[in-house]
């Protein structure tokens, strides 16, 4: 166990969690690269995919986008948005992981959008069109409601899965958030896999927490009756999960 | 019952098909095939002709294969230190020495370790950077002074230093051409009148006295702050962005003169002398004796600065392989036919 | 001003011809990587997937096991094996990688066969009680060809995502195809050619294990292709 007891001892090193480049200034980094990217992806790709829904309109395209995001190593997008700042003299700290990050974070979330709309049950959405409600309070009132859970858990999936491959854009420059501890130990040999096991173990409970705080806001967030409405497992079961 | 018959077979077929697949392509770790800094695997045994470069040229073994033990030739996670490592290794095949590679390693902080055991048999150090960064003692200034330094301090843990080559491949501190003339800058001590600027490195540069710490030290660099950047491409990349003023390079790196960067000079109080230096373990140094010696010095000293830079040039402005690289340098040396 | 990346082309045809050979080494060694993670991961799925279908009460908690390690990001696990197992040479490198990679196939198998084998009709499961077929049996026979759309849609996910993560192995020294990708990064001045094939190669390897994946269970299930039995 001498080992985990250099691992103690780095966390305790002075400046390692206050310092430049320090713990909480690269968690707020992490953070950082993986909301913003997100903001994008959720305003660009829920609405949209909400929408498409709605007419009943690009069913192919909300199949296939999730297909083919999964099959584009997030990795080698990274490397290859890098490519196109560095020809264009930008500096590789933050943009190149953003677009890539958002191309990551776009197809759970449009999938599921989609999925999420066109799975509400046709008899409620009949109903409410036979009472009255216009088109776009069907939308507002019938149909996103009941959708809410889905999209909800599209965006946890997608805000995760961005968080997880913050780490990744490390390689470029000297931004990666936490994951910088991670690929910086490792180019460091047997002396570095002190720093990669400690920037391993703050990833991890980075992603843990967050997800089991996105969980449970999402729980927070939805009125009882509507979550009850929905038959979770088979909408799940559709969509990404 | 023809469906369940069916489904398991199909179902054993698909596990066989990817067992097999992974049996085929995964290594057989430790035994003599490893893969060489481009993703090539090769196999070399002892009595066997050898193909040593992918544009299909063949080597005889003159004299027939050598008796004795593998020697494992490593580098560093440099272009420079592969083809260096691939020189150096593709001739002692071409004389019938049975090598096996483990190349692009890593830092010195990873490979000392390797080569104080003896996991690694032979590596293309850099002379001053042995001493300070391997040994942590302070380099002399002095080549020979240097030499003699080293081969002590090596033979403490094993290990043969073999004659040096002309070559050096110095840290250089590099800014733009346009930083240089803004701010009037041509020496190292001059920046510490330019205000705030970061120097860009690998992470292990920043405590290195031959390094960021030995900047600040030294010339009393306050103003310098430094960022980790492990890869070269992208540190060329933030240099040219400005987001980093000054970038540690090497000095036999043609894209310093083909983007017009000045490597600022008064160096010398941190950076000794950086000749290429193979060293060897003293088990294959003593198995194979003096033929061993005479070969890896013979190349030794044809290796100058300017065929480093002639060499990296090949690699990093016509993207070529280091290891086919290697090749070609010998072949025109006429190094490789034995 | 000239950026110094500008100097390299953005497509270089004559360096593929030049390195045919070692795009193909690379192309073997991630197919290499990926296979075996699938398989040991199919494996130990079907292992853990059984207990659960046994004892319904662990569901839950192997759902929650794998589901950490779904979560957590693959370099971190790389990095949390390492320094028990070593990344001094290929072997080591090969087992650290792997580890990760097969866990991270663990929750899409275990939940698609578990889900698949419960979705089986009750009334089929019924009729073979009734024929006279014990557990074991029902579940090698019966359930699992019928849960077998179910389970294949889980191993081309697990299979194309695995494909993928692969590439990150290259920080280790491995890589597949993602070393062409970081070595692209690696040189001087950042090489495009080699990260495009790198990228190009990763997606187009995925895609057809994906597509060899769902012809073979066509193959494999010829009832669901004559629509409802």
């Amino acid at each position: 166990m001498d080992f985990l007891s250099e691992v103690l001892t780095w966390f305790g090193e002075p400046g390692r969690w206050l310092g430049s480049d320090g713990i909480v200034p690269r968690t707020m980094e992490h953070l950082w690269l993986a909301t913003f990217p997100m903001l994008i992806a959720v305003a660009t790709a829920l609405p949209s995919g909400v929408w498409l829904a709605h007419r009943r309109k690009g069913e192919f395209a909300a199949n296939a986008i999730v297909n083919v995001g999964r099959a584009i190593p997030s990795f080698g997008l990274i490397i290859l948005a890098a490519v196109f700042f560095a020809r264009a003299g930008v500096s590789l700290r933050f943009w190149p992981a953003v677009v890539a990050l958002t191309a990551l974070a776009i197809p759970p979330i449009f999938t599921n959008s989609y999925t999420a709309i066109v799975t509400v049950p046709p008899q409620t959405v009949e109903a409410a069109r036979g009472i009255g409600y216009m088109e776009n309070e069907v939308l507002w009132r019938i149909e996103v409601p009941v959708g809410a859970p889905v999209i909800l858990t599209g965006v946890r999936i997608s805000f995760i899965q961005v968080l997880a491959t913050v780490p990744l854009a490390a390689v470029l420059s000297s931004g990666g958030g936490l994951g910088q501890y991670v690929v910086r130990g490792f180019a460091q040999g047997p002396a570095g896999l002190v720093e990669v096991f400690a920037g391993a173990l703050l990833i991890a409970l980075l992603t843990l927490v967050a997800d089991w705080l996105f969980s449970v806001g999402e729980r927070a967030l939805l009125p009882e009756g509507v979550r009850r409405l929905t038959s979770a497992d088979t909408r799940a079961a559709a969509s990404v999960s | 019952m023809r469906k369940p018959i069916r489904s398991r077979v199909f179902g054993a077929a698909l596990l066989a098909l990817m067992l097999a697949v992974a049996a085929c392509g995964g290594e057989s770790g430790g035994d003599a095939t490893t893969s060489t800094s481009t993703g090539a695997v090769t196999t070399t045994a002892v009595g066997e002709e050898t193909t040593t470069s992918s544009s299909g040229e063949t080597t005889t073994t003159a004299g027939g294969p050598v008796d004795g033990p593998t020697i494992t030739v490593a580098s560093f996670n440099f272009p420079e230190s592969v083809i260096l490592a691939e020189i150096y290794g593709q001739a002692l095949e071409a004389n019938g020495y049975s090598i096996e590679r483990n190349l692009n390693l890593g830092s010195r902080e990873l490979i000392f370790p390797e080569i104080e055991s003896g996991a690694i048999d032979l590596l293309p150090e850099y002379l001053g950077s042995a001493i300070a960064v391997g040994f942590g003692e302070e380099a002399p200034t002095d080549e020979d002074e240097a030499v003699q330094v080293l081969t002590d301090l090596f033979a403490g843990v094993g290990v043969t230093v073999l004659v040096p080559a002309p070559g050096q491949d110095k840290n250089v501190f590099v800014v733009t051409g346009d930083f240089a003339t803004e701010n009037g800058v041509s020496t190292v001590a001059d920046l510490a009148d330019v205000g705030d600027i970061t120097l860009g490195g690998p992470p292990e540069c920043e405590e290195r006295a031959t390094c960021y710490a030995g900047l600040v030290e030294t010339y009393g660099l306050d103003n310098l702050s430094f960022e980790s950047i492990q890869e070269g491409g992208a540190r060329v990349s933030a240099l040219d962005s400005g987001q980093i003023q000054l970038a540690l390079l090497f000095s036999t790196q043609p894209v310093i003169t083909q983007m017009g960067f000045v490597a600022l000079e008064g160096t010398e109080e941190i950076i000794a002398p950086e000749n290429v230096i193979p060293v060897a373990s003293n088990e294959v140094a003593e198995a194979y004796g003096d033929d061993f010696a005479t070969l890896i010095n013979s190349i030794s000293e044809l290796i100058t600065t300017d065929v480093l830079l002639d060499l990296n040039g090949r690699v990093e402005l016509d993207a070529e392989n280091p290891e086919d690289v290697a090749t070609a340098w010998l072949t025109e040396n006429g190094l490789l036919n034995g | 001003m000239i950026v110094a990346q500008q100097i390299m082309p953005l497509f270089d045809w004559d360096w593929i011809g030049r390195n045919l050979d070692t795009i193909w080494a690379r192309t073997v060694e991630h197919l290499a990587l990926t296979g075996v993670a699938l398989a040991v991961g199919m494996v130990i799925s079907i292992l853990l997937a059984a207990l659960a279908l046994w004892k319904p009460k662990t569901y839950a908690p192997i759902t929650s096991v794998t589901g950490l390690l779904y979560t957590i990001p693959s370099l971190a696990v790389f990095a949390l094996v390492a320094p028990f197992v070593g990344i001094g040479n290929t072997t080591e490198k090969f087992i650290t990688a792997e580890m990760a990679l097969i866990a991270y196939t663990l929750l899409i198998l275990i939940r698609n066969i578990v889900t698949g084998i419960r979705n089986v009709p009750p009334g089929v499961r019924e009729a073979a009680v009734g024929m006279g077929y014990r557990d074991a049996d029902r579940l090698r026979r019966i359930e699992f060809p019928l849960a077998l759309p179910v389970i294949m849609a889980g191993v081309r996910i697990a299979t194309v995502t695995v494909v993928g993560l692969v590439t990150v192995t290259s920080l280790l020294g491995l890589g597949g195809l993602g070393f062409f990708i970081l070595d692209g990064l690696r040189r001087s001045i950042i090489f495009p050619t080699e990260i495009i094939v790198g990228v190009v190669l990763s997606v187009v390897l995925a895609a057809a294990l994906d597509l060899s994946l769902l012809v073979l269970g066509r193959a494999m299930t010829p009832w669901t292709r004559r629509g409802s039995i």
